[in-house]
């Protein structure tokens, strides 16, 4: 069973952290699809710097490639006002192109070996830990009633003298930080950026926030059990042992079908907050 | 036009030229090479309009859920299942009769991988983005296992399924190598066209466009607009399974694991830069085909391939933020 323990904890440790980037951006109303594409761009970029200048300015400039794309999704939400789905596309779109374009112009192909790293059980803590404090935020200070109230009702909060934008601009600033420490870990875990590395993790990350009604602890709970899921299927591939003969594909399906079955209102009521999308 | 547009599009050129001077090649010696490799030569043209095609299909589909108000992410999904289904009836059944019988197969199989998204977002309120971003994953998925067990090649350790028997695809328009034009792209202006006049002329295309301008007002007007949410969805999952089983029977003749270079998401691009009009989906699908000819080209010339993506993202920006705004207090 201790076999598991740590493949499951490293496997949901990027989920966790995407989720909670998850969870600023979408409890303060804005609909963020582009996890996925900041990650990406944060893989990438630390893969990149890392190389050439070591493992600390590797993780800056990857969370500052993801907070980047953060301020963009926050300033075509809110000062353009493109619909947010849309903003979170185009920046999927930018960062798949953007890692692709980077990658194969500036990283030196005949370079071999891992690149530096920190030790991916930093960012196993970090994950929980980023989890208790964006949970104890939410519950007792200022900053977190209020990203709570503006995406409950951005109206209302305005009545109450709360700025929206700003409030938005502060949790998408959590949002590129947490995104780019995910993606961080990432390319920490394999030791190499390979195209499109993310494979999806940030819509499977939005799954658990949506699965975890939209709260820090049980969406958390949530990624630990995809990572479950994950582990179970690599340790298991192929053999006769706890479910080796269901074809790998139907396993990499269940997080997704799971939500499609959530969203249909079959899991308990729906808490999705009341503002996201809104102005 | 505003600062803050113009601002976004000098940004935007910024970012493309930027990212060209980066990679150590003159602008203008990018753009001939794109122009060249997309529309300079008769195989160039005849390889853009092939890559026009399934963009045009796809770029359609999103459209129709556009005007309804949906956000259909899940095209490539239902492209995916589509071509699935589509490549297996072709197999099975030879002939003419299997071509009909693969393309009615692939409308119905990417109209039943919408249903789910359609019904959870008409009846449920669920958000169909989520719904049909879950659903692409799953349709990968699927396919992958599907054509690596019961539909691959008997001969082949894994992958691709048999190549269709030449009776079993759609025929050439032009057949002069290397100018190869499908009868499959007068089929894609056709549908562009029709679908533009159901919107415009008819009832039911009048009643879907009020649905998407406003569901509650057209609920008041005797809409039932869940309803038609619902059929919107199935409509749009139909021509993107029928996108699927056009590019089995006209131009990949099998279908492998990973068939779409990702149609269905430039599809939302086209439909977004085609704004209100169904007509001028065919200018933006031929927009999307020449970046998406014009990858290639430049990849040969030593510029990633990730560019175009690039440009497709801001080109998406840009169309949305002149189109697709919001007003304080609206929905």
């Amino acid at each position: 069973m201790l076999n598991l323990l740590w493949p499951t904890l490293v496997l949901a440790t990027p989920l966790i952290l995407a989720a909670m980037a998850g969870y600023t951006s979408e409890r303060g109303g804005v609909i963020n699809i582009g996890l996925e594409g900041m990650m990406l761009a944060s893989a990438c970029t630390a893969a990149l710097v890392s190389v050439v200048h070591g493992a600390a300015l590797g993780l800056l400039a990857g969370v500052g490639a993801a907070t980047l794309l953060s301020l963009l999704h926050w300033l075509a939400t809110q000062h353009y006002r493109i619909d947010h789905v849309i903003s979170g596309m185009s920046i999927n779109a930018l960062a798949a192109g953007g890692t692709n374009f980077l990658y194969g112009k500036f990283s030196n192909p005949d370079r071999t070996g891992s690149i530096p790293h920190f030790g991916v059980p930093i960012f196993v803590g970090l994950a929980f830990g980023v989890t208790a404090a964006l949970w104890a935020g939410t519950k007792y200070t200022a900053f977190g009633w209020r990203l709570v109230a503006v995406g409950s009702d951005p109206a209302k909060a305005r009545l109450a003298g709360i700025n929206p934008v700003v409030i938005r601009l502060i949790g998408l600033l959590m949002t590129g930080v947490l995104t780019g420490l995910a993606g961080v870990m990432l390319v920490s875990d394999s030791g190499v950026f390979t195209d499109n590395m993310t494979s999806g993790r940030g819509y499977i990350a939005l799954a658990a926030l949506i699965l975890g009604g939209w709260r820090c602890v049980p969406a958390c709970l949530a990624c630990l059990g995809f990572g479950v899921l994950s582990a179970v299927r690599l340790q298991f591939q192929g053999t006769s042992a706890l479910g080796g003969h269901i074809p790998t594909e139907a396993w990499a399906s269940l997080p997704y079908v799971v939500t499609v079955v959530a969203l249909a209102g079959f899991l308990g009521r729906t808490r999705t907050p009341t503002g996201l999308g809104r102005l | 036009m505003s600062w803050k547009l113009g601002s976004l599009i000098v940004g935007a050129i910024g970012v493309l030229v930027l990212a060209i001077w980066a990679s150590g090649v003159s602008p203008a010696e990018a753009l001939g090479t794109l122009f060249r490799g997309t529309l300079g030569s008769p195989s160039a043209i005849s390889g853009t309009l092939r890559e026009t095609t399934p963009l045009l299909f796809t770029g359609l589909a999103v459209f129709l859920a556009l005007r309804a108000g949906l956000f259909n992410i899940g095209v490539e999904g239902q492209f995916l299942i589509g071509a699935m289904i589509g490549s297996a009836f072709a197999i099975r059944f030879p002939g003419p009769f299997g071509i009909t019988f693969a393309l009615i197969g692939g409308a119905f199989g990417g109209a039943v991988w919408a249903a789910g998204p359609g019904w959870i977002k008409a009846y449920r309120h669920g958000h169909e983005v989520i719904t049909t971003i879950m659903l692409n994953s799953v349709a990968l998925y699927l396919t992958s296992y599907v054509v690596s067990g019961v539909i691959k090649d008997p001969a082949q350790q894994s992958a691709p399924t048999v190549n269709l028997a030449e009776a079993s695809r759609l025929p050439w328009l032009v057949n002069a190598p290397p100018v190869q034009v499908s009868w499959a792209l007068p089929l894609a202006l056709v549908s562009t066209l029709g679908l533009a006049w159901w919107l415009k002329k008819t009832i039911s295309g009048y009643e879907l466009q009020a649905v998407g301008a406003n569901p509650i007002a057209a609920s008041y007007a005797g809409i039932d607009a869940p309803r038609m949410i619902f059929f919107a969805m199935l409509g749009s999952g139909a021509i993107a399974g029928f996108a699927g089983a056009i590019q089995v029977v006209a131009f990949e003749g099998r279908f492998y694991s990973g068939f779409s270079p990702g149609y269905g998401f430039d599809a939302l691009g086209v439909a977004l830069l085609a704004g209100n009009q169904a007509q001028a989906v065919i200018p933006a699908a031929l927009l999307f085909g020449v970046l998406a000819k014009g990858g290639t080209a430049l990849q040969i010339f030593g510029i990633p391939k990730g560019i175009t993506t690039v440009f497709l993202g801001l080109i998406i920006l840009i169309a949305a933020a002149i189109r697709y705004r919001k007003v304080i207090g609206g929905a």
